[in-house]
Order: structure tokens, then C-alpha cells, then sequence
């Protein structure tokens, strides 16, 4: 552990110490948590929820299974698999408190605060126990993730046997053409959306890199399958501008 | 890391038992108990004490509390 202050990881393009990753990424999110929600509509025309319903269509919620979702913010993702689940459990974790306080307060509106933990914590070092959970979600957030290697192998521990992992995450268009278009937009306009309705360009700019850092489809499936998972695939969404992979632990 | 908290943020929100029995210590993955009075998760494997901060428990090594005892 005494190489680890030398050590640096990408934060978007800069090169930063690791220890200093998750304080910076947890800036980004306080910095623009109570309009996080409105920002992903924004960003994405709306698109997130098509890729959200996507990952649930493939996920199938099954009624009485336990769910945690790891980077789970506001509780997005959560309040999806519970309604398709009809009964069941979800456990949010996040790095950031203002997210997840969020998320807790739409919960008691919805009256589902019975269905649901909050829990901050780091997916490096998940506070849960051995194979307690049927299924892990991770929704654009495995990229913030210093090692995402180890949030994998932490993934597997946590799971039941016979448990699923998915990851939803923006990822590579396999066509050079298109991904040139794409990064002309993203580093363009995202940034500025950021400024206009965040009031928070360099957490956008932020962002927004940090999507081109992520390793491309087949190399992220072939870390899923190094942390254990069986049965591992991914489908790309809007031809590859999100990805989403699935593993099971069997 | 010693010092005490004694502000008490208002805790419109407790912390609900039922969590204690599905968290572990991040760092030792020991069992947990709760100090209502502190407001803390305590691993006692790993001399760390949690914060709860408005009913959420804080599960960071970096947020915990050192314990000598």
C-alpha cells in the first residue's frame, strides 16, 4: 500500500493521485446533484430512459429479489427494478450523500421507503456482506470508479450465487466516422448545457471525458469475465454511444 | 481524528435498525454495532467508528472515526 500515493489515475484527461480520485469524482457529484436528474434529460435528449428501460427489458425484475445498485444516486435505477419487480428490495449505494438524501426524499413521496436503503459507500469496498444480494446494477458510474477491477471482484463477492451483475455505461461507437461526429458534440455542447443549467461547466467537461476514458466494449467484457462472471455479454445502445453488460455468477 | 462531534445534526431522520443486520465494516467486513447516543457504526475488528448522517450511514474508511479502547 506505501506506492499507492505515487500511483495516479485519469480524472476525465488529467492525471491525478488515485487517493485523490473519489474526492474529486464526489466534487462532481455534490456539485451538481439536485439537478443531476434533469441534467441526464437534458444531455442525452431523454435517451437515458430508452437505455434505463433497455437494461430492466434484459435485467427482468423478478418479484422478491434483492437489488443493489452501486453509483445509484438519486435512486433511479432502483425505483425501475422495484416497479417491475412488483415486491422486492433495493439497496442504493453512492459515494455521495446529497444524491442519495435526494433519492430518499422521492421515496417517501412515493411511499416506498420500506423498499429501500440508502448506503453511502465506495464499490471498491462494498459494506455489505458476502453473496447477499440477486442482483448488481451499476448505471454510469463504473467509470468514476478509481479501479473499476475491483468494484467487479466486489460485485461478485456480494452476489448470491446465481446472481447477475449489469453495467450500464456510455461506451465506444464501433464506427471511426460517427465516434468523430460524437466527440465533436459531446465536447461542444455538453460542457456548455453543464454551464447553462448546472451552472457547472468543468464537472460536465468532467464528464464527458471521463466517457472517452472508458475502455471500449470487448475489453470491458473481458474484465467482467476476469472478475469471475459467467456468461458475459454486452448489447450496445444507439449503436454504441451506451453499452450494457451482463455477467451471472453461477 | 479525535475529536468529538457534538453537534447534533438534526436528526429528523433515524437511522433504521434493519440496516445493521445487512452492513458489514468496509475495511475488515466484521460485524457492526450501532451507538444510538454517537450516532455511529462501530467496527470494533477494524477500530473504526461510522458516521450516520441524517439517518445514512456513511460507510468511508476516510469519513470513519479512529477508536482506542
Amino acid at each position: 500500500m506505501t506506492d499507492q500515493t505515487q500511483r495516479t489515475t485519469h480524472f476525465g484527461f488529467s492525471e491525478v493521485p488515485e487517493d485523490e480520485k473519489a474526492g474529486r469524482v464526489r466534487g462532481v457529484f455534490t456539485s451538481v446533484a439536485s439537478r443531476y436528474d434533469l441534467m441526464n434529460d437534458v444531455m442525452s435528449g431523454g435517451v437515458h430512459r430508452l437505455w434505463k428501460d433497455a437494461m430492466m427489458d434484459w435485467l427482468a425484475p423478478r418479484p422478491g429479489q434483492r437489488l443493489l445498485d452501486v453509483a445509484g444516486g438519486t435512486g433511479d435505477i432502483a425505483f425501475r427494478f422495484l416497479g417491475r419487480a412488483g415486491h422486492g428490495h433495493a439497496t442504493v449505494c453512492d459515494l455521495t450523500e446529497d444524491m442519495l438524501i435526494a433519492g430518499r426524499t422521492r421515496a417517501e413521496a412515493e411511499k416506498m421507503e420500506g423498499s429501500l436503503d440508502w448506503v453511502v459507500g465506495d464499490a471498491m469496498a462494498l459494506p455489505f456482506e458476502d453473496a447477499s444480494f440477486d442482483v448488481y446494477t451499476i448505471s454510469f458510474g463504473i467509470r468514476n470508479v478509481t479501479r473499476p477491477e475491483e468494484a467487479l471482484r466486489e460485485a461478485f463477492r456480494v452476489l448470491k450465487p446465481g446472481g447477475r451483475l449489469m453495467v450500464l455505461e456510455f461506451s465506444q461507437l464501433p464506427n471511426p466516422m460517427m465516434q468523430k461526429a460524437y466527440d465533436l458534440y459531446s465536447f461542444n455542447v455538453i460542457p456548455r448545457m453543464g454551464q447553462a443549467i448546472a451552472g457547472d461547466r468543468d464537472s460536465y467537461q468532467y464528464l464527458v471525458e471521463s466517457i472517452r476514458r472508458f475502455p471500449d466494449q470487448e475489453t470491458f467484457l473481458q474484465m467482467i469475465r476476469a472478475a469471475g462472471f459467467d456468461n458475459a455479454r454486452y448489447r450496445n445502445l444507439s449503436m454504441g454511444i451506451a453499452a450494457l453488460h451482463s455477467g451471472w455468477k453461477l | 481524528m479525535t475529536e468529538q462531534k457534538t453537534e447534533t445534526a438534526p436528526q429528523a431522520q433515524p437511522f433504521e435498525r434493519h440496516m445493521l443486520e445487512a452492513l458489514v465494516c468496509p475495511q475488515s467486513q466484521g460485524p457492526l454495532s450501532y451507538d444510538a447516543e454517537r450516532q455511529e457504526l462501530v467496527s470494533r475488528a477494524a477500530g473504526l467508528a461510522y458516521p450516520i448522517r441524517s439517518g445514512i450511514p456513511v460507510m468511508l474508511v476516510d469519513e470513519a472515526r479512529q477508536i482506542e479502547d
